[in-house]
């Protein structure tokens, strides 16, 4: 099994659900944003670009590319980044020492840092007090390795764990679920049956730096919205 | 003896003042430094890559010493050694307050991880760490016999003086042969940390690790030179000149090397012409332009003038080039991190829309008025706790040097 997601620009209306539903569902806190979309060209989101009086606006969501040579992984000196045996790259947050090698070496900045205890973060950024948002218990893989928990350590890395708390259950991850243009997709790429493995064959997808061999198991279905 | 009472009080307070820092760092988060997400290393590296590159100076003056036959170092090989020691201890200690979770580190040695160059830097440096102390515990050897002192060394008491005496030399050329390999490895690997990334266009090179070499050729021998003058005082300046031009010319050689390299390195990042290749050129000449210079101008100056007979022949023109050279090797440590952060991996063309690159924004990691959230450069500027951290190393070289130089005799009469 080879977990991984398409992505179809097409029917993405860049509302930012999908950023919103991770950030609540994960727990992350301010200022930590494990999916993001914008709209590439623009120096901020919703924004039109173009030349010559043809103007274009698609957005484009980007979390953990989920690479199957994943840099951050090999950096990592403590292995507490890894890869399950459904390929989802992971951090143990217990044994995460926080030398960010990792984010230096991700292409794609979806990894982020724990700058401060995220109680306090909450805190003092005036979170309603004793609020708590997203799934509430620790979710640990099967050799015990803490993966999830609401509030990270402080001084550990997070990056989106395609929602293992729910994917072990069989369920998607927030993002799949909470996009409302039914946008992504998600499921085994080793199955040929699988929706992710026939859009893959069809529709020739792209991925993001490819050029960089990390071979992500995020596909995106390029936009093909006519502009004339 | 005064004197050296001020400067271990000075590295005393350098050193506490650091251990403040750090404590209340610990106690807060790295939120108290000003790196963020999209620049997520700073000061600290920089400063660990300066010390690891300063630490040079010892085994290569001291292998060059058995190598080359180059007699007239030998009266500073115990001076190259002690440096070289308090160099990489201070690189080391470095380390430390840059890991979010340094009660952890020692997951590194619980479940390492091999393919990480990290790990092999750890592994590396240490042994330059023990290799170092060796060296400069075995030369001493001798004096401590005669002296009845020293430490460790309780095993030298059934020995005859001669013994001691052969033992220490001996062992002072095999330490040094079997340290020069390591010299080049704490700045090969620590290079390979950088240079492995692809994602960084501007560490991704294979000049790097051979630049990082050359770069500590300079600035270690430059330390051990300073050491040297100093130790030896501007009264004597005379009967070991000849050493001391060595190393000037040591120093200035190996610079010519560095700007080599650092000529092939910009003709290559800037031939192609990719928006990548452009973007850093704009970074390091026009948005960095004054630290950049600082990183060419000082050291090639410093090269020029210790080729020159006004440069290497006056006491106080070899501290002042050595001190020029640090600040240079300093910016350069600083602007490993400048360029290959603030241009960000996940660039795309929009061709639709004529942008060649635009640079996919990255979240800070923190929610502050004014701040936006998320950016596609960060102008990172150290805050007062990471200067304050940063003083460690600084503080532990140079209170190892001065307690050492002032306890036992590192430069031994002929
Ligand atoms: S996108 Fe980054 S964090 Fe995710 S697997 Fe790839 S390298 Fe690692
Ligand atoms: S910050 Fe944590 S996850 Fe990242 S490389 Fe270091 S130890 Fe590994």
């Amino acid at each position: 099994m080879r977990l991984g997601m398409v992505i179809d620009l097409d029917r993405c209306i860049g509302c930012r659900s999908c950023a919103v539903a991770c950030k609540s569902h994960n727990a992350q806190p301010p200022g930590t944003w494990w999916n993001r979309v914008f709209t590439p060209g623009a120096s901020f989101h919703q924004a039109a670009v173009g030349k010559d009086g043809a103007l274009q606006m698609e957005s484009l969501p980007v979390s953990c590319q989920m690479c199957d040579n994943p840099a951050c992984q090999k950096v990592c000196p403590s292995g507490a980044t890894y890869t399950d045996e459904q390929g989802v790259v992971l951090i143990d947050y217990e044994r995460c020492i926080g030398c960010r090698y990792c984010i230096a070496a991700c292409p794609y900045g979806v990894r982020q840092y724990n700058w401060e205890d995220p109680k306090k973060a909450k805190e003092r950024v005036g979170y309603e007090k004793g609020y708590e948002y997203g799934y509430p218990e620790d979710f640990r893989d099967k050799d015990g390795r803490l993966v999830f928990t609401p509030n990270r350590p402080v001084g550990v890395v997070e990056k989106c764990t395609f929602c293992a708390q729910y994917t072990s259950q069989g369920e998607e991850p927030a993002c799949v679920r909470g996009c409302p243009g039914k946008v992504r997709i998600f499921g085994d790429l080793d199955d040929p049956n699988s929706e992710v493995s026939k859009l893959i064959k069809k529709r020739q997808p792209i991925r993001l730096k490819e050029e960089l061999g990390t071979s992500p198991k995020v596909f995106y279905l390029a936009p093909a919205k006519p502009i004339r | 003896m005064k004197k050296s009472n001020l400067l271990l009080g000075l590295a005393g307070v350098l050193i506490l003042i650091s251990l403040i820092a750090w404590g209340y760092q610990i106690n807060k988060g790295l939120i108290v430094t000003n790196m963020r997400n999209p620049f997520s290393w700073g000061l600290y590296i920089a400063t660990f890559a300066f010390f690891v590159g300063v630490a040079a100076g010892g085994l290569i003056i001291s292998s060059s010493v058995y190598l080359f036959n180059i007699e007239k170092l030998k009266p500073f090989t115990r001076i190259a050694s002690l440096s070289a020691f308090a160099s990489i201890l201070g690189a080391g200690a470095m380390i430390f307050p840059d890991m979010g979770r340094v009660d952890r580190v020692w997951n590194i040695f619980v479940y390492p991880n091999f393919k990480s160059p990290l790990v092999w830097d750890v592994v590396v440096i240490s042994a330059y760490l023990l290799i170092t102390f060796l060296s400069v515990y075995v030369q001493l050897l001798p004096d401590w016999k005669k002296e009845g002192r020293g430490f460790l060394n309780g095993w030298t008491k059934s020995h005859p003086q001669e013994y001691v005496e052969a033992f220490s030399k001996k062992w002072s050329k095999r330490v040094a042969l079997v340290g020069l390999p390591v010299a080049i490895l704490i700045h090969t690997v620590t290079a390979l940390i950088f240079a492995t990334q692809e994602s960084r266009g501007w560490w991704n090179t294979a000049v790097l690790p051979p630049d990082f070499v050359s770069v500590a050729i300079a600035s270690g021998t430059a330390l051990v030179l300073v050491i040297a003058l100093l130790a030896v005082g501007k009264d004597q300046f005379e009967q070991y000149k000849e050493a001391f031009q060595r190393m000037a010319l040591i120093v200035a050689g190996s610079l010519v090397v560095h700007f080599f390299f650092v000529a092939v390195d910009l003709l290559i990042h800037g031939w192609w012409g990719s928006p990548e290749g452009k973007e850093v050129l704009s970074l390091i000449f026009s948005h960095y332009g004054f630290l950049y210079g600082t990183e060419l101008l000082l050291p090639a100056f410093t090269m020029v003038f210790f080729l020159t007979k006004k440069g290497k022949n006056s006491f106080n023109a070899l501290i002042i080039g050595s001190l020029l050279l640090f600040i240079g090797v300093f910016a350069h440590r600083l602007m490993l991190m400048y360029p290959a952060f603030n241009s960000i991996p996940l660039t795309l063309a929009i061709p639709g829309a004529g942008i060649e690159s635009w640079a996919y924004p990255v979240a800070i990691g923190q929610l502050q008025e004014g701040v936006p959230v998320f950016v596609s450069s960060w102008a990172y500027m150290p805050s007062l706790v990471e200067y304050a951290v940063a003083l460690l190393p600084f503080g532990l070289l140079l209170f190892v040097v001065t307690l050492a130089l002032r306890m036992y005799n590192f430069v031994p009469q002929k």
